[in-house]
């Protein structure tokens, strides 16, 4: 006989709690309703609803009556609002259909709220003398918990525990402990106020409040409630006529529960119909899953700029102690910082021919030779590295140059590195960093408190000098890149100096992000906004937000800034290529025009090696994975990484619907259409017979048994040829993109647009025409194919998102259409409707394929394909960036698969 | 009838894709030889370098505590060319034994002892693959192909146990109980293969043989030869090492206490790091006993399919060894295919495979963040450690439990096809 669609049952049933939610009543929905739209408003910050509504016992006056009503409505952030959603709607759910929508109403604006209310404010106030504030839907909870108790303790009135009887009705008072040991500013006499409440109105002493039941039932019949609201619990349909159906045994008086779970048979039966309609749980409740998933994950992350999911930076490590120390660095420092100033200058002037206008800038043998017998002089060991590096057909060479302070208190197992290129980020001069550098150098030598060796360089541009530096430090470098003669201990923190003017400044710019979105521990970036704002009363930037007013955009802007610098993994400055050796370091640029001059900015430094010099070990107390939205306030990852997850797991979770769908519903629908006969009663019965086990007995069955009730045989070879293949041929753009020569780059972005644009449909052509298959196979070859694809998109998001979470979600995002797009089925659409929508649906996807996407944020930044592609090759083959890699191995494939699914469509 | 095509082009296309991963990718070798997942204490092939540096300069090679191996590999590998210089001999020699373990499988599927023994055939003997296509799956995964380049000297127990699978059904006990010895005597876990392995050999030479041979006197003569197998070979290599004691404390003794915490895929490491000191013994002893009780209750249970409990076992030693690693799971996945009579039976497919998808993915990625980037700990290798156990103990429990219901079927042909409810 035949089963429609076995499956598993599911430990936790959604469309149980689907039906529970659909089921409540009037007043359970309006009171959930309140709740949560306060909740929302005190979002804002115009309006102090807390205020306004809370129950604070000195405001209580005539006038303020009100808060004796308003104040179970209101909570305190998300967490409050929603465990006590979660607790009171099952007990005033129970409340309401035993007693009737309007004795509720009665009862809920009257006597259960200000009666607990004025007892407490009675104690509070009287007794106590305290004036502490109360909010919250817990007084009923634990009001109705002490009337549930009472009338268990009437049934069932103890518990033993080994020899000692417990009574049942104490049962609240344990929770109420436990409430609040474990959750802090629980007001625990509000929640005794409301258990008191409670037992009164269990062992009915508060039934005269209850208002008499003829006038219920005039009202209800003057007004039609019961025909104009819906969910509305009549007088006469309270207890247990709810639902038509009236209790078989009524036990000693005991109450049956007609809200229990299993209790009502319609209830039953909604779930019965759920299973017995495949097409909604295969094909309908996948989408919604990952629609809502998607939306959740995006909520998630413009949720995190608000007080409540970030929070303030602070100093994690002890041993830093930021701005605890006075700088020295002043006054004759000046004379030696002019003096070093003029004499590049003088070097750059000599090397500039005459005839020309511009200053020659380079970073000249001349220079370099001034630079090394600076530092000679100061008493600093110098060396030098050369360098030399092809990408794209350029060649980067130059030569770095670095100096060592050795610690007078250390033993050169440990140092500081402090950098001043001679170019900065931006390909602008640094004259005034290295002189700053300079008279550091002969500054710091002259100290006798350092414990850690200090080395100097100077790079001769930001972007692979430090890199190959950093590289030959480790023993790592490539062949073309010098091995370095002098070396110190394990670096525990870098600093990069920027002074590309000669004016003062105003304000600094910390850069921190990492190559492959790694960043600094937090704690750096914190002990430099610390000393530049504490000791030396300098505002500090981030993400190139000059005018930040802490307001909700602003934050959110921060946010988005910073992840789109780690989601593209380029060095953003000099420090960058320290990240990867688990190095921490940050860039410091002034900005602006202020009254800050370059011995303030020297201070700064003074005080953020003293900081590093404090050192015990290397730096490890703080964060590694946040997203700054201000100097002084970030989001953890623990807060953050949901929102990439949810994100990933919209794939995944449509990857196991489709599987699950080609194996159990594929067969049903032909079932159905196969015996339309079977009644819906035998249909039911059998569901409920029917086990996990249902699909085990396939293979020795006769085919039409097959068909009927199992597992189908799945087709795996070519879907799993398909995916595997097609990420091994994303390795071939990858070499491509990162192997020729630059001019080459705009013409390789449009064959590329190109070649997408055709590949699929040619792969679904070939595909179709290769197979003579049943069209009941190639809809589940061409299921599967998705789901394999989808599945791998989630595992390879997923586990990026742990190492790079911008990425990861700019990736997601721009995968979602993949989860919903399908071959269109040939039975339920005709052919040419099929081309059509088809066609429709490439057109769109191919504005989401990853060239397009590329040239189309070209275009909005304002900035050239052949720039963006040299620089990323540059990446690769220098900074050991692998964004490419998830483009052209991850995303281009599942793209690809999607594309070929609608193209399916097409033959 | 020469050469099987299909045969020759899949040996062909494993040993060529092995040479061609070396070439295009020099470093790959190195890279998944420093890999923890590849290589653990008694198989790394680092190790083995170590004590073959001083093995080839006459000191034992035993000291400094390095090298934990067999000794009988130093010889062999002292007459390769040295493999920093010369990488190509050495991954010749594993791909070959990789081709070797897949002639033993294929070997394995011919002689149909998956589906059908001496008093039990499975209801669906007819769905399963040829041998060349099992061979297929286990040349061409990935865990085989990094176990091979990274070479793990885990490959070479794999060929003693293949080998001794396949002597046995195809009746050369001896054999068989020869290829068991040698295994065990590289890796001691082996030896709790002895009993499956005895009765599958005494299965084949029942259902072959027209007497039945003494059960006792079948087992004692198998032990004899088994144990003997094994006496020599520690005889020759106390001949060739000459201290013997501080061999056997530097081999079979590291294996069985332990003290080598480095992380694995396994669940020992960090437990023993985690564990007091006082109660290190008596873990230790908890630890081999659970490993080693399986041994007799899957025996017991399933006495009609010893080569279903033999692979079942190489399953759970890939899961609750002291050193595990992927090899072990990948000599596991090689036996899986024989049992494609079992798929259809199977629940939990797709959620293992992706658990293990997962695992294998997210593994290395925390490990970076442990070991390199300094931004994770060591929880996070170990979640996903037990990830990789936990989808590796699904797949076993869904393949164990596909068979109990194949035998139920078998016992009660009028039930087949009926829903059962496990309970």
């Amino acid at each position: 006989m035949a089963t429609p669609a076995a499956l598993p049952p599911l430990p936790f049933n959604p469309s149980r709690v689907r039906s529970y939610i659909l089921r409540l009543p009037l007043f359970t929905r309006l009171v959930l309703l309140a709740i949560i739209v306060f909740w929302l408003l005190e979002l804002q910050t115009v309006w102090s609803v807390k205020q306004w509504g809370s129950l604070i016992p000195e405001e209580i006056n005539i006038g303020t009556m009100y808060r004796l009503n308003t104040y179970p409505f209101i909570h305190f952030g998300f967490f409050h609002a929603f465990l006590n959603l979660l607790a009171l709607t099952p007990l005033l759910e129970r409340f309401e259909a035993e007693h009737g929508t309007l004795t509720a109403v009665a009862l809920f604006f009257g006597p259960l709220s200000t009666f607990p209310a004025g007892a407490y404010i009675l104690i509070e106030r009287f007794v106590l003398h305290r004036n502490t504030e109360v909010f919250g839907a817990s007084v009923w909870v634990f009001l109705l918990l002490g009337s549930e108790a009472i009338r268990t303790f009437k049934s069932n009135p103890y518990f033993s525990l080994g020899p000692y009887k417990i009574p049942t009705w104490t049962s609240p008072l344990f929770a109420c402990g436990l409430v609040s040991i474990f959750v802090q500013n629980a007001s625990l006499l509000g929640h005794l106020c409301a258990i008191f409440v409670g037992y009164l109105f269990g062992l009915g002493y508060l039934k005269v409040f209850v208002p008499p039941e003829k006038v219920l039932r005039w009202i209800e019949g003057k007004l039609n409630l019961l025909g104009r609201l819906p969910h509305y619990v009549s007088v006469d349909q309270k207890t247990f006529g709810r639902y038509g159906v009236l209790p078989t045994t009524t036990a000693g008086g005991e109450r049956a529960t007609p809200m229990s779970y299993l209790g009502s048979s319609q209830r039953l039966a909604a779930i019965r119909k759920l299973r017995s309609n495949p097409h909604f749980l295969f094909v309908h409740l996948p989408h919604i899953l990952s629609f809502l998933c998607i939306v959740a994950g995006v909520v998630w992350l413009l949720l995190l700029p608000l007080n409540d999911y970030s929070r303030q930076t602070y100093i994690s490590e002890n041993a830093l102690l930021p701005g605890q120390v006075h700088a020295y660095f002043s006054g004759s420092e000046q004379h030696i910082f002019r003096g070093y100033k003029k004499e590049l200058e003088a070097i750059l002037e000599r090397q500039t021919p005459s005839e020309q206008d511009s200053r020659n800038d380079e970073f000249t043998p001349a220079v370099s030779d001034k630079v090394q017998s600076i530092l000679r002089a100061a008493g600093l060991k110098v060396a030098t590295q050369n360098y030399e590096y092809t990408s794209s057909g350029i060649t980067h060479q130059g030569q770095n140059v670095y100096a060592i302070i050795q610690a007078p208190r250390g033993d050169a197992t440990e140092a500081i590195v402090l950098v001043a290129a001679w170019r900065t980020a931006d390909d602008e001069l640094n004259l005034n960093g290295v002189s700053l550098a300079l008279t550091l150098a002969g500054y710091f030598k002259r100290w006798s408190l350092w414990s850690k060796d200090i080395i100097f360089v100077f790079p001769p541009d930001s972007k692979s000098g430090t890199q190959a530096w950093i590289d030959a430090y480790h023993d790592m470098q490539p062949a073309f890149v010098q091995p370095l003669p002098l070396k110190s201990g394990a670096l525990q923190g870098g600093l990069v100096i920027e002074y590309p003017f000669d004016h003062r400044f105003e304000s600094l710019h910390i850069l921190y992000d990492g190559v492959n979105g790694q960043l600094p521990n937090l704690d750096l970036f914190n002990t430099a906004v610390s000393i530049a704002g504490g000791q030396m009363g300098i505002g500090s930037n981030l993400q190139e937000m000059w005018d930040h007013n802490d307001s909700y955009e602003m934050r959110l802007q921060t946010i988005l800034r910073g992840m789109v610098k780690q989601g593209f993994g380029y060095a953003t400055g000099a420090h960058s290529s320290f990240m990867p050796y688990h190095i921490d370091a940050i860039t410091l640029q002034p900005k602006g025009d202020g009254w800050q001059d370059e011995m303030a900015l020297g201070r700064t430094i003074e005080g953020l090696c003293r900081s590093l010099n404090n050192l015990l070990e290397h730096l490890h107390q703080s964060f590694f994975f946040y997203l700054l939205m201000q100097t002084n306030r970030f989001v953890s990852i623990g807060t953050y990484l949901p929102s990439a997850m949810l994100i990933a797991g919209n794939f995944t979770i449509m990857a196991i619907a489709l599987w699950l769908r080609t194996g159990y519903y594929i067969g049903s629908e032909q079932t159905a259409v196969k015996l339309p006969t079977v009644s819906a009663g035998e249909t039911n019965k059998q569901v409920a017979v029917s086990t996990e086990k249902s699909g085990a007995n396939t293979a020795q069955q006769p085919a039409v048994k097959t068909d009927s009730n199992s597992i189908i045989e799945r087709q795996l070879a070519l879907p799993l040829t398909l995916v595997v293949g097609l990420h091994l041929l994303g390795l071939i753009p990858l070499y491509i993109f990162n192997n020729i020569n630059h001019q080459y780059y705009p013409t390789a972005t449009y064959a590329s647009i190109a070649i997408n644009a055709i590949l699929p449909i040619a792969l679904a052509a070939s595909l179709t025409r290769g197979l003579t298959t049943t069209p009941r196979e190639q809809s589940q070859q061409s299921l599967l194919i998705k789901s394999f694809s989808l599945l791998v998109l989630g595992l390879f998001l997923s586990t990026l998102a742990t190492l790079n979470f911008s990425l990861s979600f700019m990736i997601g995002l721009l995968c979602t259409p993949l989860s919903f797009v399908n071959r269109i089925d040939p039975r339920t659409a005709s052919r040419p409707l099929r081309a059509v929508l088809a066609v429709a649906g490439l057109v769109l996807l191919n504005v989401l394929s990853p060239p397009v996407v590329l040239l189309g944020a070209c275009r909005y930044v304002g900035v050239d394909v052949e720039t963006v592609l040299t620089q990323a090759a540059f990446g690769w083959d220098v900074w050991g960036m692998w964004t490419q890699v998830v483009v052209w191995c991850v995303w281009w494939p599942a793209w690809v698969t999607g594309c070929a699914l609608l193209g399916f469509s097409l033959f | 009838m020469g050469v099987d095509r299909r045969k020759a082009a899949v040996f062909g296309g494993a040993f060529a894709l092995r040479l061609l991963l070396l070439v295009l990718f020099p470093s790959l070798p190195d890279l998944l030889t420093g890999r923890v997942e590849v290589s653990t204490p008694v198989t790394s092939f680092k190790r083995l370098q170590e004590g073959l540096f001083l093995y080839t300069r006459n000191v034992s090679p035993y000291d400094g505590g390095v090298f934990h191996q067999a000794p009988l590999l130093l010889p062999i590998f002292s007459l390769l060319p040295s493999s920093p210089g010369f990488p190509f001999p050495t991954v010749v020699l594993y791909s070959l034994i990789d081709l070797i373990n897949a002639n033993a499988l294929i070997t394995i599927a011919e002689s149909g002892w998956a589906v059908s023994g001496r008093s039990y055939s499975a209801i669906r003997k007819h769905i399963r693959w040829d041998g060349v296509t099992i061979a297929a799956w286990f040349l061409f995964n990935p865990f085989t192909i990094a176990t091979c380049l990274g070479r793990s000297t885990a490959v070479f127990t794999s060929i003693g146990i293949l080998y001794a699978l396949s002597s046995a059904v195809t009746g050369k006990t001896f054999n068989s109980m020869l290829a068991l010895g040698f295994a065990s005597y590289l890796s001691i876990y082996p030896a709790l293969l002895y009993i499956p392995l005895m009765l599958l050999c005494y299965d084949q030479r029942a259902q072959t043989a027209k007497t039945y041979p003494s059960t006792t006197v079948f087992a004692l003569q198998h032990l004899a030869i088994f144990v003997l197998s094994i006496a020599g070979l520690l005889g020759i290599s106390a001949l060739l090492i000459g201290d013997f004691r501080s061999f056997v404390s530097a081999t079979y003794g590291f294996q069985l206490l332990v003290p080598d915490l480095t992380p694995n895929v396994g669940l020992w490491w960090y437990f023993f790091i985690e564990i007091f000191d006082s109660f290190r013994e008596f873990f230790l002893g908890v630890f081999w006993l659970h490993l080693a009780s399986y041994m007799g209750g899957l025996t017991i249970r399933l006495r009609r399919q010893p080569l279903f409990v033999l692979s079942s076992l190489l399953g759970i030693f890939a899961v609750f060894k002291p050193y595990p690693s992927i090899s072990d799971a990948s000599l596991y996945f090689a036996l899986l295919p024989l049992y494609r009579h079992l798929f259809p039976l199977m629940r939990y497919t797709f959620f293992a495979v992706s658990a293990l998808l997962y695992a294998t993915l997210l593994g290395p990625a925390f490990y970076h963040l442990w070991i390199y980037a300094g931004s994770g700990n060591a929880n996070f290798f170990y979640a996903i450690t037990l990830v990789w156990s936990l989808g590796l103990s699904i797949l076993l429990a869904d393949t164990i439990f596909a068979a109990l219901r194949d035998e139920w079927e078998y016992d009660n042909p009028e039930v087949r096809g009926k829903d059962v409810k496990q309970v």
